[in-house]
């Protein structure tokens, strides 16, 4: 019983994770119909961005992430720009295009920090906290607390601000968004920028709890997938749930099974969904949109 | 009213428009429409009338000739500044936005709109004017009826209060007696004072409805008179309301 619920608060935590992560793809898919693979180094971009904020130039991990999700909020706006503005309607090419860019990021942060691992040392949320028998790190509580923030943020602002029921309405009719002068490009810039901010805040949320390297974010990269298929493949609230429910499902795997087929369970609940439930867990089709 | 009385509110001269490599689907078009009176352009399937409202506002690759509104040469201008000048569109199908509610929907065809006082009376105006979309505001828009989502069209693009409103085949999908009301919307519309520009397949109730009208063929227009001038036409008739020719 206490195994279940140590699992089920690292499950939790993780699939807080999982969930920004996977938002911001949907985000990007929804809009723009865009299966951005790059996602997963962009998320590893942001946790080392965040790394160089706090453990060289300023010392605060709060400004660190804030940092952290503006200067990738940038990088996406340039490749939106740059890249997959003119690659629209092109599955094919985007998919080149992402993992050209994975390349890209990969090495480049080689090149810069080298190979190995770093460690973000953040000791503010490494104090444990105890829950009864329990303990966590205070990184822990703070992962799932500012996911639920961010949550209710974008919820908030593509709900009730005219920019956000924009991107919805880009979402759902690109030709009628034009009609009513909303400018497509403007919306798409702002989706990228949000997504890639998103994945630096997971990025930069995880670095303390686990090593910064280059390779971090190709399992987020695939779990995030597999939490918007789970979700319907363009709902908001589906990857949401989404990213919960693979987080708390693979914790709660390990203990039941050997660490190592932690992954290999997520991925058979993926294959499971495809099969039985390709519209994902809420059976509703939904042609990719927030 | 066939010869224009005053100056046109729309005036279309010499438009080209396609879609790329070259090839030109409305071929040298001019059309006027003024004040208060509504135009219909008939045509067959693919004779190019959802290119030509496309061209007239920017919305398509390649295009050629002017476009006046209100006195005002808009030819370059792009479908946002359009809008703002008073030139409104409804697309051709389904227009809506299916997964936001009413309100967002005609809250969004304010979205050029900055000043939030002015968003919020021309909502209640719309409203006031469409009262079975105030009863249904927070509904999702796919749930509602055909004729109800055509109203919603409307009420949508008259929340920038355009001077010219284009519509792309109002009619189709519609019930008959749903088509007698959204023309009758339009009539008032146009006694409100507005331009509209129609395109339409519903020959009959398009030109009943309407003040004049054009025929398009192959991207030119070949007849041009009004409505009723047109409807009483022996070519008109056989060719478009399905009329077989009277001397056998
Ligand atoms: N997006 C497009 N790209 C290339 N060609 C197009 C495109 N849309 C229409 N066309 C071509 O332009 C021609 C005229 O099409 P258009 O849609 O303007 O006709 P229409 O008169 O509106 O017909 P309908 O009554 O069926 O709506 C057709 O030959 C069509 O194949
Ligand atoms: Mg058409």
């Amino acid at each position: 019983m206490l195994a279940f619920a140590e699992q089920g608060m690292n499950g939790l935590m993780m699939g807080a994770i999982y969930a920004l992560f996977a938002l911001g793809m949907v985000l990007i898919y929804g809009v723009m119909h865009v299966l951005n693979f790059s996602h997963g180094v962009l998320f590893m971009a942001g946790a080392y961005v965040c790394q160089v904020i706090f453990a060289q130039l300023t010392g605060n991990y709060f400004v660190a992430i804030l940092g952290s999700m503006l200067v990738l909020a940038l990088v996406g706006c340039l490749l939106e720009k740059g890249i997959f503005q003119h690659l629209r309607g092109s599955l094919s090419m985007q998919i080149v295009a992402s993992m050209g860019l994975i390349m890209i990021v990969q090495n480049g942060i080689i090149y810069f920090f080298g190979p190995l691992a770093l460690h973000m040392r953040v000791e503010t949320v490494e104090s444990k906290i105890r829950l009864g028998p329990l303990s966590f790190t205070a990184q822990h509580f703070v992962i799932i607390g500012v996911t639920l923030v961010a949550v209710v943020a974008l919820d908030l602002f593509l709900r009730h601000t005219r920019l956000g029921t924009a991107l919805r309405a880009t979402s759902q009719n690109l030709e009628a968004a034009r009609v009513v002068g909303i400018n497509p490009d403007s919306i798409f810039l702002m989706t990228f920028a949000l997504a890639t901010a998103l994945a630096a805040l997971a990025g930069a949320l995880l670095g303390p709890l686990f090593l910064i390297s280059p390779a971090m974010g190709d399992l987020p990269l695939l779990k995030g997938l597999t939490a918007i298929v789970l979700g319907g493949m363009g709902s908001v609230p589906g990857a949401i749930i989404g990213g919960f429910v693979i987080g708390i499902l693979e914790a709660q795997a390990t203990l039941v099974l050997p660490t190592d087929y932690r992954d290999a369970v997520v991925f058979a609940a993926l294959i499971g969904i495809l099969l039985f439930r390709p519209y994902g867990l809420f059976g509703k089709r939904e042609r990719g949109e927030p | 009213m066939s010869e224009q009385t005053s100056k046109p509110i729309l005036a279309i001269r010499d438009l080209k428009a396609g879609y790329g490599g070259g090839r030109m689907i409305v071929n040298g078009v001019d059309i006027n429409v003024g004040a208060g009176e509504i135009v219909c352009v008939i045509g067959q399937n693919g004779a190019g009338k959802s290119t030509l409202l496309k061209g007239i506002v920017n919305l398509i690759q390649l295009r050629q000739g002017t476009v006046q509104l209100d006195g005002k040469d808009v030819t370059d201008l792009p479908a946002q500044k359009l809008l703002l000048e008073g030139l409104a569109y409804i697309p051709q199908g389904r227009s809506i936005f299916p997964r936001l509610t009413v309100a967002e929907n005609i809250r969004m065809g304010g979205y050029l709109i900055k000043d939030r006082a002015v968003l919020k009376r021309r909502h209640e105006e719309m409203e006031a004017m469409f009262p079975a979309l105030a009863e249904l505001r927070g509904l999702q828009a796919s749930s509602l009826s055909g004729g109800q989502q055509r109203q919603l069209e409307l009420a949508r693009t008259l929340m920038m209060d355009p001077k010219v409103l284009m519509l792309d085949e109002p009619s189709i999908g519609l019930a008959p007696r749903i088509v007698d009301q959204v023309f009758t919307v339009l009539r008032d519309l146009a006694k409100l004072g507005k331009a509209v520009l129609m395109v339409e397949q519903n020959v009959r109730k398009a030109l009943a409805a309407a003040d004049r009208g054009y025929v398009l063929e192959l991207g030119k227009v070949r007849l041009e008179d009004r409505a009723q001038a047109l409807l009483d036409d022996e070519r008109v008739a056989q060719l478009y309301m399905g009329m077989r020719p009277t001397a056998a």
